[in-house]
């Protein structure tokens, strides 16, 4: 199995920001040969998780490449109001939670504890079929 | 010829009263589609004035239809106008409704727009073509394009301003809206107290757009059978999806 690539960067939390990021994982997507779909999916994931993660200071993202796959860090993020909207359950029925977004528009996340009471998000996208 | 003319119209104009007054009165749906499609033409009519502005014809039509839609629902039978004088103001305000919600005041150069409205049919042709959702790539060779002008024109296109939630669904403050009740009957999402939650704010949406929400994250459905099922492009769906959440964010921020 190849190395994956990476790429990471820093941004503000700041929504005049958001079309930067999402410009740069839709061309990180096109990288990995993802759909139009796929791409706008994962483009989707990681709005509405800025969108969440307040609007003070910078946070980091970092995306590992590999064949057909996307994973991305989101964080560390000091967000308490992220870390409660992402441990509802997104399974209940009727309920558009933050947590209901991610599982329908990737493939898989999590929520991992970093240092400082900071949690990163972890988000895991296939490009699904291509030609 | 004059008078014929003119006789050809009031026979017109006296079908359309009856058609509202069997929908309004006795509720019958079936006279409201005749009366959409008896005034489509002055739909497209309209729409073909805001053509060549970096959207394609066939979705400033559907939303021309909507505000259509929403003057029939409107339409008060004592009234002494036509209904396509009275629909017209309803058409425009929604076709310039949907411009200035798609953010085009950003000044996006002009090529990128008509690159942005060619994308879309492009995405929708290869969707049907391969049966999947296209890449990057084959959407810019597509298009004789590369994949960072393709990447560039989808970022400008789906630039949008969130929609005022204290505007009705024709942009007039404290208008409510008569197609509410077409989202009703099947509304999968409840309401919600819980801050984590965005069902608070689903309520201030466009039923169209609540209808969009539920197909995408209550059924699970992908983009393409959203567009397929509600008659717009994918592009217009995911437009629809991101600025429907980013609005709902914003009311619970608010």
């Amino acid at each position: 199995m190849s190395k994956p690539d990476r790429i990471a960067l820093e941004a503000p939390l700041d929504e005049a920001f958001a079309p930067v990021v999402r410009l740069i994982v839709g061309a990180i997507a096109e990288r990995a040969d993802f759909g139009y779909e796929a791409m706008d999916d994962l483009q989707l994931a990681i709005e509405r998780l800025l969108a969440e993660a307040g609007s003070l200071g910078h946070v980091s993202l970092s995306f590992e490449v590999t064949e057909g796959q996307i994973r991305a860090n989101v964080g560390p993020l000091r967000s308490d109001a992220l870390a409660e909207a992402l441990q509802e359950p997104d399974d209940t029925p009727g309920k558009l939670t933050l947590g209901r977004i991610l599982s329908t528009v990737v493939d898989s996340y999590g929520v991992e504890d970093a240092a400082d009471g900071h949690i990163v998000i972890r988000l895991v996208k296939i490009a699904g079929p291509v030609g | 010829m004059t008078e014929a003319r003119e006789a050809s119209r009031e026979r017109a104009r006296a079908e359309d009263r009856e058609l509202l007054r069997r929908y309004h009165e006795l509720g019958d749906a079936g006279a409201r589609e005749r009366l959409v499609s008896r005034h489509l033409p002055l739909v497209r009519s309209l729409a073909r004035r805001y053509a060549g502005r970096g959207e394609p014809l066939d979705d400033i039509e559907q939303v021309g239809a909507i505000g259509l839609i929403k003057a029939i629902d409107r339409f008060e039978l004592d009234r002494e106008v036509s209904l396509a004088t009275y629909a017209t103001p309803n058409v425009v305000g929604e076709i310039k409704r949907h411009f200035r919600d798609k953010g085009w005041a950003i000044r996006v150069p002009r090529a990128l727009q008509e690159l942005n409205a060619r994308i879309s049919q492009t995405i929708d042709r290869l969707t049907s073509k391969l049966g999947r959702s296209p890449s990057v790539a084959e959407i810019a060779e597509a298009l004789g394009s590369t994949p960072e002008e393709v990447l560039e024109a989808l970022e400008v296109g789906s630039a949008y301003t969130a929609l005022s939630l204290s505007a009705g669904p024709g942009g007039e403050e404290g208008e409510g809206d008569p197609l509410d009740s077409i989202g009703e009957a099947d509304e999968g999402f409840e309401r919600s107290e819980d801050r984590a939650d965005l069902e608070p704010a689903l309520g201030q949406l466009d039923p169209r757009e609540r209808e969009i929400l539920r197909m995408r994250f209550e059924e699970g459905l992908p983009q393409t059978q959203i567009a397929e099922r509600v008659g717009l492009s994918q592009m217009h769906v995911s437009r629809l999806i991101r600025k429907s959440l980013a609005a709902m964010r914003d009311e619970l921020a608010s």
